[in-house]
């Protein structure tokens, strides 16, 4: 699995060219759970884009719990709801396991997701 | 009409029934798609494709009709063990401290566990018990099981589809709208009540009367207009009621397998046929 051409300019930081979400306070994941896979994330419409797009993400993570990492990333406020798409054609279930969906939707070595911000419902 | 020949054409050296009829559903669906909203025509269509699929999956949803017309629905009903815990809705603010159990970590893994998406008794683990005479209980082992029954319709002043549901325990009591509420995901829990409007709202079924919960289908255009641009753009067909129902499916509770997205479709190449001028 090597780096796209399509990663983002790293800040002047000593960083690794895929980061890590900081981990869930979950109760201890299996080994197999905690091996990583790589997630790329793309903005949809006018929704902000990350800096960082390409995550290392742990098989186990929850899509809830990408999806309030990437609302905390975004600062987006209570008003706002983010949606995150797979394959550019369904909603993944919040309890969704991320490394599940990357055995099933994964290509190139990763996980696409795409993400939209919108108002919240009502 | 030049493509869907030329589909049906394709279609027929495909193994089984099942793959024509989903590949000229999917050309349907894929035409309407030049807006988020579709046609009365094409939700039937793509309910139709959906009833399908949950056929083979053995997911349980069903159409039902209403006598003499062409009108109707699908419809799902599933047992799922939930913890009914009212203090726990309300506790957003942290008033309550007598609970130890609401941390949202907790809440999660409760919820976790709590989903059985299988309308099969013998998969419900939890004893039933009648001594809370109700759902009293602060304590986190308040566990209820429930019979969830939901309704995909279409909104005519929408253009949509909108989900209807109901829940009941097994004696037959129907639930209030904060218990209701108390069973929502915890992810959209605070979201949701947080609208200015009430999402989910009590409502009277529109063929059968009865009275339903409904979530509200405003926001229908707005979460579906992205995925349809991606799919357009990468002419990958959606069957717009299974996209929407990924969406709003777990905001009520309702699993929707991933074995749905997962099927295997006709070659892409085969559904990207050239746009008919």
């Amino acid at each position: 699995m090597s780096d796209t051409a399509e990663s983002p300019t790293e800040p002047q930081k000593e960083e690794p060219q895929k980061e890590e979400p900081p981990p869930p306070a979950e109760e201890s994941a299996t080994s197999e759970d905690k091996k990583k896979i790589d997630v790329l994330l793309k903005a949809v419409g006018d929704t902000p884009i990350m800096k960082t797009k390409k995550w290392a993400v742990e098989r186990g993570r929850t899509v809830q719990s990408l999806s309030q990492f990437i609302t905390r990333f975004l600062k987006l406020d209570a008003t706002e709801q983010l949606f995150i798409y797979v394959n550019q054609s369904f909603a993944p279930s919040p309890d969704q396991d991320v490394g599940i969906l990357f055995d099933c939707f994964g290509s190139d070595g990763k996980l696409v997701l795409h993400y939209c911000k919108s108002q919240a419902w009502g | 009409m030049t493509q869907v020949s030329t589909g049906s054409e394709a279609a027929l050296h495909l193994s089984g029934n099942w793959c024509y009829w989903l590949f000229l559903g999917l050309i349907v669906c894929i035409e309407s798609h030049s807006t988020e909203i579709i046609q009365e025509e094409t939700f039937h269509h793509c309910c139709q494709l959906l009833l399908q699929q949950s056929e083979q999956l053995r997911d349980g949803w069903s159409w039902e009709s209403v006598q003499g017309s062409q009108v109707g629905y699908l419809k799902k009903t599933v047992l799922r063990s939930v913890d009914i815990n009212l203090s726990s809705v309300w506790d957003q603010v942290g008033s309550s401290s007598d609970s130890g159990s609401h941390s949202v970590c907790h809440q999660q893994q409760q919820e976790k566990s709590a989903l059985v998406a299988s309308y099969d008794a013998d998969s419900i683990k939890e004893d039933i018990t009648d001594d809370d005479g109700g759902f009293c209980a602060v304590s986190k082992d308040s566990r209820k099981v429930l019979q969830y029954e939901y309704h995909i319709l279409y909104s005519c002043s929408y253009s949509t589809p909108v989900l209807y549901f109901r829940a009941f325990t097994l004696e037959g009591r129907s639930l209030s709208l904060e218990e209701v509420w108390s069973s929502v995901h915890p992810n959209f829990r605070i979201r949701l009540q947080n609208s200015p409007l009430n999402t989910i709202t009590q409502q009277e079924h529109p063929l059968l009367g009865q009275p339903f919960f409904m979530l509200h289908p405003c926001k229908t255009e707005e979460f579906m207009r992205p995925v349809l641009q991606l799919a357009q753009d990468q002419n990958r067909p959606v069957n717009y009621v299974l996209t929407w129902l990924s969406v709003v499916g777990p905001l009520v509770g309702l699993d929707v397998p991933l074995m749905y997205f997962t099927r295997l479709l006709p070659s892409p190449a085969l559904l990207s046929n050239p746009k008919p001028n």
